[in-house]
């Protein structure tokens, strides 16, 4: 099968530094890819290539056969693509209900309209009631967002994500700053998001990553250092060197 | 026309935000809350001119000019996140216009005058927006919005230059003079000081309709998104820059229209009139009406009006000194605006509890 999205050569320097140095991968529809890599590996850099908010210095980016490498952020987002951010990037004085509201006309041809009242809008309120159920916020949507607990507005981040029906989701640190039990709940979320989405995502929480990849591709000085299943990744010795650190690393002072 | 949901699902009992009255149970909330204060001014400011002498209904006329400038400045700022210094450079393009077009060209017809004035003001916006948001920027993206501020104060001088510049039309830098509102033709009576209060009053309630309309519209919403989060909107799909520049066009249409409106009112227009010292105005009014709430503006206008009538009558050469103490009175007293102040006591007298 052709990849959804297909990454070739891509390299950015920012300066003298390479903080992406020819990195060349692909994702099969369906596909449940994590990323993974110690501090400054280059992951959010490499991210935000494949999201459009930065330019290759080389290489160039497919999704579904196009080139997108120059392509911008929200042209990708109409092609079906969809990010969510690792620092949560809501609407914050904004009801849950009106934050789903304009993360679902974002792809709709009515988003331009001057005329037309978007409160009042059957056809669209019905579809926020459908995105909240199944991301279980309708309970919560007149609460305005920077009122939310924290566990509440991750869950949004990713909600609002999924309103442009996207093929590509692409996390970054779904988990980011969660408890151990949110993150489980967000966890399952993702895994049960069916086939047709396929996902990328960033993470540092490993019982996210052995929960729901396929695939985890290892990124070490900006480059891909190894990639394997899960079970390949964590009996890897080099990934426990790089990724979760060596012995000499907690033992030099104790 | 609601700008709230307040729709909910049968048997739900919750009412919208949680506070229930009796008041407001049987008939729409939207309709109460928005509807009945907006009928009520409405019916005022039409009788008034029955009861007052005909220099306060001047000032309720400028007050409802200054207005609708104030609130079409917000369309870009409150709603938009867009801040601007050089609103002026519509008002006096609208008034400009006007002028030149009466006086110059010979149309008296004001209807023709108002949709000419309106296309030069957008022309000129759609010009001025090019380099404003895509060399200097402001939002997500740009290096930094103090450039862009820069830039709209030097586009309100640089066309008052042009109008001292450009004498034989537009008058140099003593302006234009002569503008008669009572030589306007169009309306199927003659024109008089008292009609043109109603004309001002009809002009500037079908632009607050039009300016609600769109602000609550699907369109309205993407602008509020790109003030709260313009990075989040681009990755929703949303081709911000595109929004940022129509906004911005549409509140120099709506600025043009007050524009045109002071240009009869006040018989005269001058090359202050598109530059720093009028655009101070509109930026007074958004920061004391509130960037918050779609009537701020209007409500600051009343006070600023009231405000400079009264220092022309005690303190003519205090003026400059006067209005920058309003700037500091309203963002050391009421920082939020006096929209948000309004909203919340009208609010309260509804739900009996602080909203």
């Amino acid at each position: 099968m052709a990849p959804l999205l297909e990454v070739k050569g891509i390299s950015v320097h920012f300066g003298g530094l390479a903080a992406v140095g020819n990195v060349s991968f692909g994702i099969e529809p369906g596909e449940r890819l994590a990323l993974i890599g110690p501090n400054g590996a280059g992951k959010t850099t490499l991210f935000n290539v494949l999201t459009g908010q930065l330019k290759p210095s080389a290489g160039s980016v497919y999704f579904k056969g196009q080139d997108i490498t120059r392509a911008s952020v929200f042209a990708r987002t109409h092609l079906g693509m969809a990010r969510s951010f690792q620092i949560t990037s809501l609407f914050p004085y904004q009801t849950v209900r009106v934050n789903a509201l304009i993360a679902l006309q974002g792809t709709r041809k009515g988003r331009y309209n001057v005329v037309r009242g978007l409160m009042g809008d059957k056809q669209m309120q019905a579809a926020v009631q459908g995105l909240l159920e199944s991301t279980d916020l309708w309970e919560l949507r007149e609460e305005v967002v920077s009122s939310l607990a924290y566990g509440q507005q991750r869950k949004l981040e990713i909600a609002l994500s999924l309103a442009s029906d996207p093929e590509l989701l692409l996390l970054d640190e779904p988990s980011c700053g969660l408890t151990t039990a949110e993150s489980a709940d967000i966890t399952t979320r993702i895994r049960d998001l069916g086939s047709k989405i396929t996902v990328l995502m960033i993470a540092h929480d490993m019982d996210l990553v052995f929960g729901v990849a396929e695939r985890v591709m290892l990124l070490h000085y900006g480059q891909i250092a190894c990639v394997g299943t899960c079970d390949e990744i964590r009996a890897n010795p080099m990934v426990r060197d790089i990724y979760m650190g060596t012995r000499k690393t907690f033992g030099s002072n104790g | 026309m609601g700008d709230s949901p307040r729709e909910l699902p049968a048997g739900d009992t919750r009412v919208a935000d949680g506070t229930a009255t009796s008041l407001a149970r049987k008939i729409p909330r939207s309709l109460v809350e928005i509807g009945l204060p907006v009928l009520v001014i409405a019916v005022i400011v039409l009788l008034l001119p029955l009861f007052i002498p005909s220099f306060v209904s001047s000032l309720v006329s400028k007050m409802m000019i200054y207005g609708l400038f104030g609130m079409s400045l917000n369309i870009i700022w409150g709603y938009a996140g867009i801040p601007s210094f050089g609103h002026a450079a519509f008002f006096g393009v609208g008034g400009y216009a006007a002028g030149i077009l009466f006086l110059k060209v010979g149309i008296s017809n004001f209807w023709l005058i108002l949709l000419l004035a309106i296309v030069a003001a957008a022309v000129v916006a759609a010009i001025l927006g090019f380099p404003a948001f895509r060399v200097f920027g402001v939002g997500a993206g740009a290096v930094n919005p103090i450039y862009f501020l820069l830039a709209t104060i030097a586009f309100g001088e640089i066309l008052s230059r042009v109008a001292i510049a450009v004498r034989p039309v537009t008058g140099g830098s003593t302006g234009l003079s002569g503008i008669k509102k009572l030589d306007l033709a169009g309306f199927g009576f003659r024109m008089t000081s008292g009609r043109y209060y109603y004309l001002v009053f009809f002009i500037v309630v079908v632009c607050l309709f039009v300016m609600y309309r769109v602000v609550n519209s699907h369109y309205g919403y993407a602008l509020r998104g790109i003030h709260d989060n313009e990075r989040r909107m681009q990755a929703l799909g949303y081709n911000t820059w595109l929004y940022k520049y129509t906004s911005w066009i549409i509140a120099g249409v709506f600025g043009s229209v007050a524009g045109v409106l002071f240009a009869f009112f006040g018989s005269t227009m001058i090359p202050n009139n598109l530059a720093m010292v009028t655009s101070d105005i509109a930026f007074l009014l958004v920061i004391m009406g509130s960037t918050t709430t779609f009537f701020g503006p209007l409500v600051a206008s009343v006070v600023y009006v009231g405000v400079e009538y009264l220092a022309s009558l005690y303190l003519p050469d205090r003026w400059p000194l006067i209005f920058g103490a309003m700037f500091v009175f309203t963002i050391m007293v009421i920082p939020q605006g006096l929209g948000v102040f309004i909203l919340k006591w009208w609010r309260r007298l509804f739900s009996g509890s602080p909203a």
